[in-house]
């Protein structure tokens, strides 16, 4: 675990929790991916910040409250101060052992999704909207993945994350669920394909295995999808 | 027959808030035509013209039906449909 380099894409509800359960398990190495700053109406559930953070980039705020614990597990922090885009995916992907994605958006986790199978790196999935939210692992090979599941970015109207509001405990213990199927594949123990689904209001996780389609377009028999041509993450976004 | 549906947090403004309802139907397709006579706005969410939503699943148990006869899986009374969208945010 010492030796693992891992990407996280996204510093918001569910990325900061990862982080610091990532932290704290000593990871080797944890590439913070981000160019937001720290909005007011973060702070119910984005836990590595407070409001003299507010107006500051995110990586800066997140490395200030990392440092100490880093210093003592011996992880090395790294901030990459820029979007996760269709440019810089698959050098990012490719950079890690393992890269977990709690982005806002779809068309970050279709990318995400798309640079992880093109360079055989794992990729752990995370989610959140109002009471609900779901985590998994991706193998580097896919079967399933994520355009298993969910085929592609999706188009017209859909509600407005801001709107929909995020609970802050829910992304709490799903930012721990993603941070403990990093912490499976990097130990040698990974659960491939198993959609782990939060409800907030009812505290109940379930699990369901996702199955791999024969003609998804990213893991299936006759792939189509070779590159991150930014035209492919067009669409809404945020289904819900 | 009826059978169990489960509602994920971002469809229950149509369910009034009810995280499961009940439904009849012999067929998932059945099912659907249902629920959306109960909870007009449904259908809409879960299909559109080539059938399911390519960002929503539905599961029977552990199965997708996706790979079962999709639409046309035969449903026996007790079973248990669970819709999971596709969900951004964090």
């Amino acid at each position: 675990m010492s030796a693992a380099r891992v990407l996280l894409i996204g510093l918001g509800g569910l990325g900061c929790p990862a982080a610091l359960a990532l932290v704290r398990a000593g990871i080797g190495e944890l590439v913070l991916c981000d160019d937001d700053v720290v909005d007011e109406g973060n702070l119910h559930r984005q836990i590595l910040y407070g409001q003299a953070d507010v107006g500051a980039d995110k990586l800066d705020a997140a490395r200030a409250a990392l440092a100490h614990t880093a210093a003592r597990t011996g992880t090395r922090l790294t901030l990459v101060r820029e979007r996760f885009l269709p440019d810089n995916a698959r050098a990012l992907a490719r950079s890690v052992d393992v890269v977990i994605e709690g982005a806002d958006n779809f068309a970050t986790k279709f990318l995400v999704a798309d640079a992880g199978r093109l360079e055989q790196r794992p990729v752990v999935h995370g989610a959140g909207i109002r009471w609900v939210g779901t985590a998994w692992a991706v193998s580097g090979a896919g079967h399933p993945c994520y355009r298993c599941l969910f085929e592609d970015v999706p188009v017209g109207a859909q509600p407005n994350c801001d709107s929909a509001g995020v609970m802050g405990p829910v992304v709490g213990v799903v930012g721990a669920c993603m941070a403990e199927l990093a912490l499976r594949v990097v130990s040698g123990r990974p659960c491939w394909g198993e959609l782990w689904s939060f409800d907030g209001k009812v505290d109940v996780l379930r699990r369901v295995a996702v199955s791999a389609r024969l003609d998804c377009p990213l893991c299936g028999r006759s792939p189509s999808i070779d590159d991150t041509d930014e035209s492919r993450y067009q669409g809404g976004s945020c289904a819900a | 027959m009826a059978v169990t549906v489960r509602i994920p947090t971002p469809l229950r403004s149509l369910t009034k808030g009810e995280e499961t309802v009940t439904a009849e139907g012999g067929t998932v397709r059945a099912v659907i035509d249902n629920l959306e006579g109960a909870h007009p706005g449904l259908r809409e969410r879960l299909l559109d013209e080539k059938g399911i939503r390519r960002f929503v699943n539905l599961y029977l148990g552990d199965e997708d039906v996706r790979f079962l006869d999709g639409l046309d899986t035969q449903l026996k009374s007790g079973d248990e449909l669970s819709i999971i969208p596709a969900i951004a945010g964090g």
